[in-house]
């Protein structure tokens, strides 16, 4: 109970970067080069945070209302953005968080500008984190076993292939993007009805990379993945105290590593070596077939 | 007073010009997404200003920063770009190592300048004004537009009057036929990112004298205007991305006049935004520029 207590913060935070990479994931995974993440989470968070401390709104409203918003934005968005290919949804999303973090820059009104919204009441605690954790784990597992998962791996793996197999590139994408809203703007509420106070600084550029570095360090075709890479990134500033300074150097270099040596990441790279082995011994076994045959 | 502003428009126009040339070689070449062209150009603008607070005069702080950035762009394709070339799947994991690159080069920078605004002396470049036509004009301004546009005709010249310009050229159009054809893909690959780490240099102290202020992240936000002008003038092509700095440089320069404070940057981005989806292949692209960038 000691050890829970003293971890606690961390555990949290480790709770809402899973969240977070499960909606950075689930793009990659259709292979759609979105990096929208860091602005739909950041309208999902300020639609909590003006509803929170304005309306005084409860728990499930405020929720609500930010998953809706991350779902709508996330489908308006996906119009276009799915018709683009790989580098041009790149450079369109990235456009996209930016006019969202210079519009909260701008409107400071409503948005507090780059003070950012302060003293939003903490409505949310580990237990209602975890449910919403396991439960868009559980929506990713079921989602695993379904014709739609596998469309996205197809995507993902070649293009032109999924479409020669009857696989509708463009709708697909749609529903990988209108998921990844959904779960953004979820934990963006989640996230401003955690921490007291947003500001934009917050969703910009780390915030994308860190989300990025997620995936891409776990691994962009298990479920599994995004959890571990959270993990990790997460917990490594912890364990090795020294390194927390360094934390974006750390990130920087991990990202170039990753992707040169372990371009699956970390789950599907293990994955495919206890894949592997089996075929191995199979093929040997068939090799051995052929001359005695 | 319009007239002006289009000026003082033109002059910034020219250093977005001056970074999307070197982007947009890269693109055009390897197909790679080098998020990591801001970080060589805050780099090249450290290079600089070294140079000059070593006592060395400013064409020589130049030449400094050109050769530092160039060598360290031909560095990360040794080191993020090369590697993966032998695989396929190209696209996603270069954008992912270029980013990597970049926070690489920053987190370096600022350990460096200990998070600091650093700036050039005062007399480092003689700066005077004069009245041409009504207009004030700068010294500074007038040796901006001067080495852009030196260093951009020089490029064109390369590229499109030599032979190794045909070479880098058949590189970009298809790598494997001219490897067939007996080029040197290799030495194709090395020139071009040290041409364009020489851009990106250039771009670092132009930039840092211009504003005077060099800063650790200061390639964060040139990069995403680049963003804005490789769209607009076209992914891959050299006189869409000349064309389309300027013409970025003059709006944004009349966004600011006549738009009220902090409205700008969402102007910029959100044209950014509709004319990826209206004309992704930019204002100079071909079919085959949107073959590339649509799905049909």
């Amino acid at each position: 109970m000691n050890l829970f207590a003293a971890y606690h913060p961390l555990i949290d935070l480790l709770l809402l970067n899973c969240g977070c990479a499960f909606g950075q994931y689930i793009v990659l995974r259709a292979g759609a080069f979105s990096i929208a993440n860091a602005g739909l989470t950041s309208l999902g968070a300020y639609t909590a945070g003006i509803l929170a401390t304005q309306y005084g709104a409860g728990l499930g409203t405020t929720l609500l209302c930010s998953t809706l918003i991350g779902l709508v934005v996330a489908i308006l968005l996906s119009l276009p953005l799915a018709r683009l290919r790989g580098v041009y949804q790149a450079i369109a999303t990235l456009a996209f968080v930016q006019i969202v973090l210079t519009l909260a820059l701008y409107a400071e009104g409503l948005t507090g500008g780059a003070l950012g919204l302060n003293a939003i009441p903490k409505l949310v605690g580990t237990p209602t984190l975890l449910i919403f954790v396991v439960v868009v784990f559980y929506v990713m597992a079921a989602l695993d076993r379904t014709r739609l998962g596998q469309a996205f791996d197809a995507i993902r793996q070649d293009e032109i292939v999924a479409a020669t197999l009857g696989v509708r590139v463009v709708s697909t994408q749609m529903v990988a993007f209108a998921l990844s809203g959904l779960i953004s703007g979820l934990f963006g509420g989640l996230i401003a009805l955690h921490t007291y106070s947003i500001d934009p600084n917050q969703f910009g550029f780390p915030m994308l990379v860190s989300l990025l570095a997620m995936v891409v360090l776990g691994g962009r075709r298990s479920i599994y993945g995004p959890i571990v890479g959270a993990t990790i990134l997460t917990l490594l500033p912890e364990i090795a105290r020294p390194l927390s300074d360094n934390r974006t150097l750390i990130h920087g270099m991990l990202l170039i590593l990753i992707i040169v040596f372990l371009p699956k990441g970390v789950v599907d790279s293990l994955r495919g070596l206890s894949l592997r082995k089996p075929k191995a011994r199979q093929q040997q076994r068939v090799a051995g077939d052929v001359p005695s045959a | 007073m319009l007239a002006q502003q289009i000026l003082n428009g033109l002059v910034i126009g020219a250093v977005y010009s001056l970074f999307a040339l070197g982007f947009n070689l890269i693109f055009g070449v390897h197909r790679i997404l080098n998020l990591a062209h801001g970080g060589v150009v805050m780099v090249g603008a450290f290079a600089g200003l070294y140079a000059v607070l070593a006592g060395l005069p400013i064409w020589v702080a130049f030449i400094a920063a050109a050769l530092a950035a160039g060598l360290l762009s031909v560095l990360i394709d040794f080191v993020a770009f090369r590697p993966l070339r032998r695989r396929g799947e190209m696209e996603f994991a270069a954008l992912v190592s270029s980013i990597g690159a970049d926070m690489v080069l920053t987190t370096l920078a600022q350990r460096w300048s200990n998070t600091q605004v650093m700036r050039f002396p005062f007399d480092a470049f003689p700066i005077s004004s004069f009245t041409v036509f009504g207009l004030r004009m700068t010294t500074m301004q007038l040796s901006i537009l001067g080495v852009v546009a030196a260093v951009s005709v020089l490029l064109f010249v390369y590229l499109y009057g030599t032979s190794f310009g045909r070479q880098v050229r058949a590189t970009a159009e298809n790598d494997r036929a001219a490897r067939l054809l007996g080029v040197n893909v290799t030495a194709v690959y090395f020139q071009t990112f040290f041409i364009s780490g020489v851009l990106a240099g250039l771009t670092g102290v132009l930039l840092g004298l211009a504003f005077n202020h060099v800063y650790f992240l200061m390639g964060e936000p040139l990069l995403l205007k680049g963003f804005v002008v490789l769209i607009l003038g076209g992914l891959g092509s050299l006189k869409g991305a000349l064309v389309a700095g300027f013409l970025l440089g003059v709006i944004q320069a009349i966004c600011t006049a006549y738009l009220p404070n902090g409205l700008s940057d969402p102007v910029v981005y959100g044209l950014l935004f509709v004319i990826i989806l209206l004309r992704p292949s930019g204002l100079f692209g071909d079919t085959v520029h949107n073959v590339r960038a649509v799905r049909q």
